[in-house]
């Protein structure tokens, strides 16, 4: 039988992948279709993608930190809403085993998964800059 | 050359990565790095990125069943992963800090190390583990799956947790620094070291890889090197093509496919290298 924590791990994983690869393509369609007009234009990315991330920055004006957030109206960084639901469906799958270790009695098993909500919120929240 | 060039031979080769990734028993990120980086024209800052995000999207896309067949374990995967993680966010910080020169050499060096590692380690299907360590007991790294090959259940425990630990520290730092995912460390740390069975491994590796890519993944977002044009294409592709990878699963020679992605990863080893040193 297979243990009540990889079951539902493996729900949630499913319904946050799926959903974070519908918006990843349905976004990059709009980027590579140009129905809403990127904060880089693609004639001038070919030239910056070969710079090193600092720079490509300074070239380009391109938002660090969160601050992606306020161009989601802009075709390029409308990608990356899709891109972080990918990444942070560890999150909530983690934080999803916290309460079901605590209600099976398992603490340290507990611990280990606050711990690693911790450690990837920090990861998220620029802490570790 | 058009931009639009780019995206269609990411899709192509990150596709063709997917099936070849699933095949030869390889995550995504460790081919992908080291190929695009030394032949397509993005900085490697990007291209780690990038490499981060597709070992994460082809693990979570494989994750939900290979947990529910027993073939992975949260409870085997929680603890180390929370080490990984860790470790990751360090090795994505010290790659954003070094010379891009430096960066090209050490992952040349790295490749050509994990091509020899795979030349040369053989998995043991049930390594003996004679008694549990106390922290694998405490932890509850134990369990049991059932082997549709062996038509039975199996039981599994875990030895040498702490150097599973110490292991999967150093595995961390190198997937977050250069974004090669971390699955051809992974398999044998679980299976040589600690004494998993392979096939728990191999199924549980890619579990674990899913914590240790988003830590570092996020530094490199916060950052701002995540590349919608780059990634993109290359999570689809990837994706797609290692749906493809477990349908020809039954009728693929491994053997062979593992020649050619050592082929590849001796290739893309000596180009990061010679890149490096300016040639």
């Amino acid at each position: 039988m297979t243990p009540i924590e990889d079951r539902i791990c493996a729900r949630w994983i499913e319904v946050g992948t799926r959903l974070a690869f519908c918006v990843v393509l349905a976004s990059f369609a709009i980027y590579a279709l140009g129905l809403l007009e990127p904060l880089v234009p693609l004639a001038q990315l070919t030239d910056v993608w070969r710079l090193p991330v600092d720079r490509y920055v300074a070239a380009t004006g391109a938002p660090t930190g969160w601050a992606w957030l306020r161009f989601l109206g802009k075709g390029d960084y409308l990608n990356l809403l899709g891109i972080a639901l990918f990444v942070a469906v560890t999150i909530a799958c983690y934080a999803r085993m916290v309460p079901l270790f605590l209600r099976e009695g398992k603490r340290l098993q507990a611990l280990c998964a606050l711990l690693q909500v911790l450690v990837l919120l920090g990861a998220a929240s620029g802490l570790f800059r | 050359m058009d931009w639009w060039v780019w995206p269609v031979a990411l899709l192509a080769l990150t596709f063709a990565m997917g099936v070849v990734g699933v095949l030869a028993g390889v995550g995504g990120g460790v081919l992908f790095v080291p190929i695009v980086g030394a032949f397509f024209p993005f900085h490697l800052d990007f291209v780690r990125a990038a490499g981060l995000l597709l070992a994460l999207s082809a693990s979570l896309s494989a994750a939900p069943a290979l947990l529910r067949s027993g073939l992975a374990s949260v409870r085997l995967a929680l603890p180390l992963t929370l080490v990984s993680s860790l470790t990751s966010i360090a090795g994505a910080l010290l790659g954003l800090a070094l010379p891009t020169d430096k960066l090209q050499i050490a992952l040349g060096l790295i490749v050509l190390g994990i091509a020899a590692l795979m030349w040369r380690s053989r998995g043991a299907e049930h390594p003996e583990v004679a008694r549990s360590d106390p922290l694998s007991v405490a932890l509850g790294m134990h369990g049991m799956y059932h082997d549709a090959a062996l038509g039975r259940d199996v039981e599994w425990k875990v030895h040498r947790t702490p150097a599973g630990f110490a292991a999967f520290a150093g595995i961390g730092v190198i997937a977050g620094m250069f974004g090669l995912g971390a699955g051809w460390a992974n398999v044998p740390a679980l299976n040589l070291l600690m004494g998993a069975p392979l096939k728990l491994a191999v199924g549980t590796s890619g579990f674990l890889l899913i914590g240790g890519a988003s830590s570092a993944s996020w530094i490199y977002l916060e950052r701002g090197a995540v590349l919608p044009m780059l990634v993109v294409p290359s999570i689809i592709g990837a994706m797609l093509g290692a749906k493809l990878g477990v349908r020809l699963l039954r009728a693929a020679r491994p053997a062979v496919v593992r020649r050619v992605v050592l082929t590849l990863l001796v290739l893309a080893g000596a180009r990061a290298l010679l890149k490096g040193f300016g040639v």
